[in-house]
């Protein structure tokens, strides 16, 4: 058990943020309290319970992050990443909850399957595991899953992430059928007939650089697409991984309209922009889809972020090995490792700078995912369970292939260092330490 | 001035001092073409490599004679049917060939930054031969260097560029090297194959060909991919032809004794009208020339030739 004095607390689930001590107990917050005496301490933690003290001025503490966007990669590509690394990758980043995307080898489709990605992530017992099935039988984009059990299993969502859903039929009913397990559907939203092979954004640097351009069109048009089909049908819509303002102006108006809409932004859409791949030049660390887009975008999408349009942060923690990324630029895989870096990138460029509140980044990355996905932790009520996140915003770290956990070394943070980092993570009690 | 690159991977940060050192070497290596015996010993000993991963007669030929005149000892791997259909990557082919440590390495692959890629893993010198539709920087040094034998200085000259611009690695190494000498450069194709963002390339952009025909000093036609019809891009290649066919009728709207320019090979009928591509204003075969004659300098310049007969 232990006693948090003196900690800057954030939770914005309460509507509060300031300094108190903190009591957790077997696997929950047992207090939270302006200032606590050792009397009381005991009195609440029982007279025969011993704790630890930790001092923790100039530390905030937030409810464990929530990443609802990963890729795990088992069962299947364990070279890239398996459930052991990836969730050890995840509580060193500060997140106690994480969802494992469906495109592995086979697809999460079926309830052994599941059943296999929930065992492993509680075997493991670091951040909390649970899966979002596929929305189609292999993703093959023509049969539904059998959602009811697959939800009943352990599936937290539904999504054919990693390609887009081009048939629009299929994508209305799912979100229509969805409905039977208040499960939201998350689309990947990208019109492959726009994207058409494309391996960045497409713009002034893809003309320059030569490299076949991705328009922002193949989301946009997608991200209409689907609001339309949950506002005429209904349905529980979450779309990932935002990357471009018309997608940002799309989204706003449907809440307006009172769509059912939650979206995602991740942390690599809002840092850089495509100037990245001419900078380095064709530095494949840089390489995701969707790709990295102009400053335009990366203002509406922080904007977006700040006025609740988005109403999440997400990894996209896409690993993969080395080799493959070791490659000329039209040939590596898409993807970005972000995990272990994205909070504190965030901190140190967005939050740092005062673009972001520290309430904003809670909301967006524990609070809102927590509520939307139907997850326990979000908060730092007493009562509540103890995922919680000691962040030591002068702690700085080297960021290098051996001081990574996950067996993906693809990011652009390679070689930099990153200050602001979960010095103490507890998961369901459990406590982790950098 | 002295030459200090050890690449030649892009046009884009050549500076207009160091293009010209590069067409002032290839002068006395034309003079080498024409003698009876084109052989220096200059680089005997030296090793060039041509990694060849898209196939390509003309470029690979035009690189393989410049080396063997100097004098190097040329291997040619045609990585096309070798290694990359056995599943090995662009590194590990890197690898190998760094150990049978070259002196030069000159790579054409289908990659943008391809040449890049290779730069960084090689203590070689790299010649980009063609990246994906990146640049194509020895292409573009042979363009100027023809244009300067029959213009002077291409300051101030009207230079149309014809076609496929966006797929177009000639045209973009082109583009940076004209902009670079003061050239005015205009851009002409249709919409599909000159999207928005080209305009900021800075240079003129239309998809009007008969209206910038007026006091045209050059007219390069672009070679068309035929596949770009099948991909829908054009409507048919009768229509290209119609509207950005370089034909005798247009050539003489120009007003003046406009030189034809094509990086080959060409689709005759599509891109040049047929009479036009052996007419006396066409120097296609003289553009073929000068690549030897240019690629012969950038050997020489990147293997260490000294700049010491150069005037600068």
């Amino acid at each position: 058990m232990w006693w948090i004095k003196n900690v800057q607390v954030v939770d914005p689930a309460q509507s509060f943020s300031g300094n108190y001590d903190v009591l957790i107990g077997e696997g929950r917050i047992i207090e939270l309290k302006k200032s606590m005496t050792a009397e009381e301490v005991r009195e609440k933690l029982g007279e025969s319970s011993t704790w630890e003290e930790i001092d923790a001025t100039g530390k905030y503490l937030f409810p464990g992050l929530i990443d609802v966007h990963t890729h795990l990669r088992e069962p299947g590509r364990e070279d890239k990443e398996d459930i052991a690394s990836g969730s050890q990758a995840a509580v060193r980043g500060g997140f106690t909850t994480i969802l494992a995307m469906p495109n592995t080898t086979p697809v999460l489709d079926q309830k052994a399957l599941i059943e296999y990605v929930v065992n492993q992530g509680k075997k493991v017992g670091l951040a909390k595991v649970h899966p979002i099935a596929a929305m189609t039988k292999g993703q093959d984009g023509k049969e539904l899953v059998e959602m009811v059990e697959l939800a009943a299993a352990g599936a937290v969502g539904f999504s054919d992430d990693g390609r887009g859903v081009q048939s629009a039929e299929m994508m209305r009913l799912a979100l229509e059928y969805a409905k039977l397990t208040r499960c939201p559907v998350v689309s990947h939203c990208e019109d492959e007939s726009l994207a058409h092979h494309g391996v960045m954004h497409r713009g002034f640097v893809s003309t320059h650089l030569g490299l076949r351009g991705i328009p922002s069109s193949s989301e946009s048009v997608m991200v209409a697409r689907d609001l339309l089909l949950a506002e005429e049908g209904g349905g529980k819509l979450h779309l990932a991984h935002i990357s471009a303002k018309e997608s940002v102006a799309l989204i706003r108006d449907a809440k307006k309209r009172g769509v059912d809409v939650t979206a995602e932004v991740n942390p690599h859409h809002l840092i850089f922009t495509d100037e990245a791949i001419a900078e380095t030049p064709y530095a494949t660390s840089y390489k995701v889809n969707p790709p990295l887009r102009t400053e335009a975008d990366r203002q509406a999408l922080i904007e977006g972020l700040l006025d609740g349009t988005i109403d999440m942060l997400a990894t996209d923690h896409a690993p993969h090995t080395w080799e493959e990324k070791a490659n000329p630029f039209d040939e590596a895989p898409f993807g970005i490792s972000g995990l272990e870096t994205a909070l504190a990138a965030v901190w140190q460029h967005l939050v740092v700078p005062g673009v972001l509140p520290v309430e904003t980044l809670i909301q967006a990355w524990s609070m809102n995912p927590a509520q939307r996905f139907q997850l326990t932790g979000g908060s730092i009520k007493p009562g509540a369970v103890a995922d919680l996140v000691l962040f030591d915003p002068e702690y700085a770290e080297t960021i290098t292939a051996d001081s990574l956990a996950t067996k993906g070394k693809n990011t652009p943070f390679l070689g930099q260092k990153l200050q602001g980092l979960p010095v103490k993570v507890w998961v369901e009690g459990r406590l982790w330490e950098r | 001035m002295g030459w200090t690159r050890k690449d030649i991977l892009h046009m884009e940060d050549l500076k207009p001092s160091e293009i010209q050192i590069i067409i002032n070497t290839a002068k006395p290596m034309k003079e080498i073409l024409s003698r009876t015996v084109k052989k220096l010993p200059t680089f005997r000993g030296r090793s060039v490599y041509n990694l060849f991963f898209e196939s390509s007669t003309r470029t690979r030929t035009s690189f393989e004679t410049a080396a063997k005149i100097l004098g190097a000892d040329t291997t040619s791997l045609a990585v096309a049917q070798s290694s990359v259909n056995k599943g090995e990557s662009l590194l590990d082919t890197v690898r190998t060939l760094q150990a049978m440590k070259p002196d030069l390495v000159v790579i054409r692959h289908s990659s943008s930054g391809a040449a890049h890629f290779l730069a960084k893993e090689l203590k070689a010198g790299v010649i980009n031969a063609g990246d994906g539709q990146h640049e194509h920087p020895t292409q573009a040094l042979l363009d100027l260097f023809t244009m300067q034998e029959h213009l002077g200085s291409v300051e101030g000259k009207k230079i149309l560029l014809v076609g496929d611009i966006l797929h177009s690695r000639v045209a973009r190494s082109n583009v940076w090297a004209l902009k670079a000498l003061g050239a005015e450069v205009v851009l002409v194709g249709p919409p599909t194959l000159l999207t928005p963002e080209i305009k900021s390339w800075g240079v003129k952009t239309t998809y009007h060909l008969d209206e910038e025909l007026a006091g045209a000093d050059v007219i390069m036609a672009l070679r068309l991919q035929l596949e770009r019809q099948k991909a829908g891009l054009l409507p048919s290649l009768r229509e290209y032809s119609q509207l950005y066919g370089i034909t005798a009728e247009r050539v003489q709207r120009t007003g003046k004794k406009t030189l034809i320019m094509h990086p080959g090979p060409v689709n005759r009928g599509v891109e040049i009208e047929s009479s036009i591509v052996n007419s006396s204003q066409s120097v296609i075969e003289e553009q073929v020339t000068n690549g030897v004659a240019v690629r012969m300098a950038i050997m020489y310049l990147l293997l260490g030739g000294g700049t010491n007969h150069v005037v600068d």
